[in-house]
């Protein structure tokens, strides 16, 4: 966002905050409610938007803005205009402890949201701690974010990151025995998030009898995949099973491809996920029967998310299949406000903290609810592509097609 | 040494050890923190780098190595009754890193200032490198964890800041003691000409060395409270970090090499406005830009840093 | 043939492909070293914005980034020479071995600010029709844009050296590279060499970018680890020795491939960080350099 949007934005904020401050100064309510104007709901957020984590900071930043706009558009919450005060961390974990100190030591905002990503989220919710301040966090669900037991943090999306391969592993071994792979090999980028992902699958393969032919966690700073995929394609495995974050990704298809070899079942835990950027990098024609995990995706029926996705595309241009994810997960943190809000009256951080922790809410990502630590007890859906698109296909609750298996060939 | 030396010394150290005692917001604390942290990090370097005239691009790798030792040895622990324990390593690991910096000065510093920074920067990268990949002791990509410390909310900020202050009087008296005694000396005539100074049978060769062990090691110690002000866990990119490097060098070039106070005015006036302006201006992508402008300005405009250019002035 | 041998193989083939690469980014490194004892740390930076500039003209205008080297490279030569007249021919004489590399630095800091805010961090690659073609030569699989590469590249690298031996400029630069003194005394214009010289690392590194550009992803924070990799390489060549940047590349780019195929590919960025420490204890000039 450029310099002046924001300058505008910010004028335009206190523009509105001024005329609030003037009515209530001129005594009498100029018709309407004769009830004080409220003061607006201030709610802090820092998030990446320079930096290693910029991409997804900045689907964050629209997320959360998009749903302070929604809910503006009805009345705010509680009656309170919603201000959202986002700066940036620059992806560094010094400037997030710096930026929380000062958003709620300072500035005294009502609420706080999480950053990206869990490496951020660690050190900022350790603040948000000491302050009493409840944490909802859309990107933060590595193992170490639950490994903190905080009462106050709760992990916007349906289950812990590290569960994201799961519904895959629960699809597999759901298939009788004759349809099975029964050779697996894994390919996983050293990174809190994505080993842990393969790490789980294979477990439960091993166990269920699925030899691991080929095994290799590589670094992150990898850019050539030709030798690990050419391994992998002399291996012959009937599964492959990536524990992927997006670049490497769109490399160990592009890898594939070249080398001519096609599993017959393959999951990437990230990348594959991306609507638009996958089949631009790999080729449209080779995303056909690749399979990934999300939670939320343009066909979702989830509550409000319809509305959302039409909201999104109306502020930020674009159709919906180019919604990154990451808006949809922050967007869910606003409504989990909103539902906070309408079920007890009340907006303060010990309420949410004290409310969330039972039952179970509903947003776009489905419905959602958590343990004491903050760990979501809910489970990602199993998505694939079938003819360009991306289409929810196990669990069955959530399931729009059937799924393809094996995998056709690479298109080209 | 002047009594206006001591004096402003006096007052500078007691200034900065009452500050937390007056009530200050967290927030001011939480910067005044990072404030310190970078002065004794430049003044570190300015014992390699300034004194010695050997600009070390690599020093962040020490401080990574401090902060990865601090979380080893806490690692096994699950829970910290006593706060203020931890604390008691930090002369082991400053030791410890002095005694690694002997063997990699010896070897490094044979060659040239600019092949040595090379070397330097090779180094960084190898620490890098091996806290990734040794994943059964550094955690790897996953993270080091360790307990968080148990100072309560309210007061949480000023153990850090305490023993940061410490660590900042320690690197000023170290290298103050260094610009008055013979090795000052020395190790200025090995700026000048280093040739020239072994000819003179000056003992160059350990001069340099102990230079860069002591400057080591405190960087490790600074790194290690980092570490655990970083409540939790360290991942290896943030620990080992090619940023922080720049930004001890860049505090002491502004400041002025070689000076006693150089660096820390380079801190105080870089790392407060740093991490100011990130918060205020906010989305931008321009603060990369200001960095780099700002970098070269001194470098075009004050090439001996502020400092030397007043003291010159007022000449 | 066994399986092992034929990933070796396989490895040592990429390692040489993607070694010609390096090699010219390399030698627009050595090249300014040699001429103004500068040691240039924007070099990876200089690559990268060549990378951009190429991925801008083909998703603008559907340029291959092959034909665009001619373009980018005149644009880069001109910023090159900008650049040495505004940060580095200010710097007084005594200061300039020392500061250098921090302004140096500060202008790879500078450009990839700049990158940042005209397109954003976004990862990058430019995707051309051929680049997931790939031809299987005797069992070996060669991916067409990797080769192409590596031909690009060695003819750069040709023509850098024809016109260091061939043309007035490049005696000029050989005479200030081996004698400053003897030069000015033959009057030779160090100053102006050095412009042009500079000019001329920069359009090594916008050639080296376009093909960079089509080989891997990259975004304006990918200079870092590229700057490291180059200086690894020329100090191990010895600095200010081109032959030295191409034999380095080589030797680092071969045996990190080896190292990804035989032990794993975490260990290969040490390669050549070991080779590096172990060359310069037992010649710190390094290969090809001479003596300080």
């Amino acid at each position: 966002m450029s310099t002046n949007n924001r300058l505008w934005r910010a004028g335009l904020a206190t523009g509105a905050a001024l005329a609030l401050a003037a009515c209530s100064s001129s005594g009498s309510g100029s018709g309407g409610s004769s009830a004080a104007p409220k003061s607006p709901l201030v709610i802090g957020a820092s998030v990446s938007l320079t930096g290693d984590f910029a991409d997804s900071g900045k689907a964050v930043k629209a997320g959360y803005e998009l749903w302070a706009d929604t809910v503006n558009a009805k009345g705010g919450v509680l009656g309170r205009t919603v201000q959202m005060k986002i700066v940036d961390d620059t992806s560094s974990p010094n400037q997030v402890v710096t930026n929380y100190q000062n958003l709620i030591d300072k500035d005294k905002v009502d609420l706080v949201f999480g950053p990206f990503s869990s490496l951020l989220t660690v050190p900022a919710s350790q603040v948000a701690k000491r302050y009493g301040y409840a944490f909802l966090e859309p990107a933060g669900g590595g193992p170490a974010v639950f490994a903190q037991k905080l009462p106050n943090l709760f992990f916007v999306q349906p289950a812990p990151v590290v569960k994201q391969g799961d519904v895959f592993a629960d699809w597999v071994l759901s298939l009788p025995p004759a349809q099975r792979p029964a050779t697996a090999a894994y390919t996983e980028l050293d990174d809190p998030f994505a080993t842990p992902v393969a790490e789980n699958v294979r477990l439960r393969f091993e166990a269920a009898g699925i030899k691991t032919v080929y095994k290799q966690v590589y670094p992150a700073e990898t850019q050539d995949f030709s030798t690990i995929m050419a391994k992998v394609a002399e291996a012959k495995p009937d599964v492959l099973v990536g524990g992927t974050q997006s670049e490497d990704a769109y490399g160990q298809v592009k890898s594939l491809v070249q080398l001519k070899f096609s599993p017959k079942f393959m999951f990437l835990s990230n990348g594959a996920n991306s609507p638009v950027e996958f089949p631009d990098k790999v080729g449209a024609g080779n995303t056909a029967g690749i399979m990934s995990s999300g939670d939320w995706f343009p066909a979702s029926k989830a509550y409000g998310s319809d509305e959302f996705a039409a909201a999104y595309v109306k502020k930020y241009g674009g159709t919906t299949d180019t919604i990154d994810n990451t808006s949809a997960e922050a967007y869910a943190a606003g409504q989990l406000v909103e539902a906070v809000a309408t079920k007890t009256g009340k907006i303060d951080n010990a309420t949410i903290i004290a409310t969330l922790h039972q039952g179970t809410w509903p947003t776009v990502l489905g419905d959602l609810s958590w343990d004491a630590v903050g760990r979501p007890s809910g489970s990602f859906a199993l998505i694939q592509w079938q003819n360009g698109k991306l289409v929810p296909v196990y669990p069955a609750t959530v399931a729009q097609a059937q799924p393809v298996s094996p995998k056709p060939g690479w298109g080209g | 040494m002047t009594w206006t030396g001591v004096l402003k010394g006096g007052v500078f150290v007691l200034t900065l050890a009452v500050l937390p005692l007056l009530g200050l917001p967290h927030w001011v604390l939480n910067m005044l923190i990072f404030v310190l942290m970078f002065a004794a990090l430049a003044s570190a370097w300015n014992l390699v780098g300034g004194l010695t005239g050997y600009p070390s691009l690599g020093h962040a790798a020490f401080f990574g190595i401090g902060a990865y030792a601090f979380a080893l040895l806490l690692h096994g622990q699950t829970e910290l009754t006593d706060g203020w324990q931890p604390f008691a390593w930090l002369p082991a690991i400053g030791v410890g890193t002095a005694l690694i910096g002997v063997p990699i000065a010896a070897i490094a510093m044979r060659t040239r200032a600019d092949v040595f920074a090379i070397v330097t920067i090779t180094l960084l990268f190898v620490v890098q490198t091996l806290a990734f990949n040794l994943h059964g002791l550094t955690g790897g990509a996953q993270g080091l964890s360790f307990p968080v410390a148990p100072f309560p909310a309210d007061t949480f900020e000023r153990p850090f800041y305490y023993v940061l202050l410490g660590l900042l009087v320690l690197a000023m008296l170290l290298t103050f003691g260094t610009l008055s005694s013979k090795i000052g000396l020395a190790l200025a005539t090995v700026r000048g000409d280093e040739d020239k100074a072994r000819g003179l049978g000056i003992p160059v060769g350990s001069a340099k060395v102990l230079a860069f062990a002591v400057s080591v090691g405190l960087t490790a110690m600074v790194g290690a409270v980092w570490a655990y002000y970083q409540v939790g866990i360290i991942y290896p990119q943030f620990a080992v970090d090619p940023l922080i490097t720049i930004a001890m060098v860049l505090m002491v070039f502004l400041g002025g090499r070689g000076t006693l106070w150089g660096p820390v005015l380079g801190a105080f006036v870089l790392e407060s406005g740093q991490q100011y302006l990130a918060y205020e201006l906010g989305p931008s992508q321009f603060y990369l830009i200001a960095y780099a402008m700002i970098f070269l300005l001194i470098m075009l405009v004050l090439p001996r840093g502020v400092l030397p250019s007043i003291a010159g002035r007022l000449r | 043939m066994g399986e092992p041998v034929h990933a070796l193989v396989q490895g040592l083939i990429l390692g040489v492909l993607t070694g010609g690469v390096y090699a010219l980014m390399a030698s627009g490194q050595t090249l300014v070293f040699g001429i103004m004892k500068v040691v240039n740390l924007a070099q990876g930076a200089l690559v990268i914005l060549g990378a951009y500039l190429s991925y801008q003209l083909f998703v603008s205008f559907g340029i291959d980034p092959f034909l665009a080297i001619p373009v980018t490279t005149a644009v880069m030569f001109a910023l090159g020479v900008g650049v040495h007249l505004a940060f580095l021919r200010p710097l007084r004489r005594e200061d300039r071995a020392e500061l250098s590399l921090l302004v140096t630095f500060a202008v790879a800091l500078l450009i990839e600010g700049v990158i940042g805010v005209v397109w954003s961090t976004t990862r990058r690659s430019i995707n051309t029709s051929y680049a997931n073609d790939s031809w299987t030569v005797a069992g070996y699989q060669i991916t067409v844009v990797r080769f192409a590469a590596f031909a690009l590249s060695a003819g750069a690298l040709g023509l850098l050296i024809l016109v260091l031996h061939r043309t007035r400029f490049g005696r000029a630069v050989r005479a200030t590279v081996q004698n400053p003194e003897s030069a000015r005394l033959l009057g030779v214009r160090a100053e102006r060499v050095a412009a042009l010289g500079f000019g001329l690392g920069a359009a090594t590194a916008a050639a080296a970018g376009s093909v960079y550009g089509l080989l891997y992803p990259f975004n304006a924070g990918s200079h870092y680890d590229l700057i490291s990799l180059l200086l690894s390489i020329v100090v191990l060549g010895g600095l200010g020795s081109i032959g030295g940047a191409i034999a380095g590349a080589m030797i680092v780019s071969v045996s990190s491939a080896v190292v990804a195929t035989t032990v794993s590919p975490s260990w290969a960025p040490m390669t050549f960080f070991v080779l590096l420490l172990a060359v310069l204890l037992v010649r710190p000039q390094g290969l090809f350099g001479r003596p300080a």
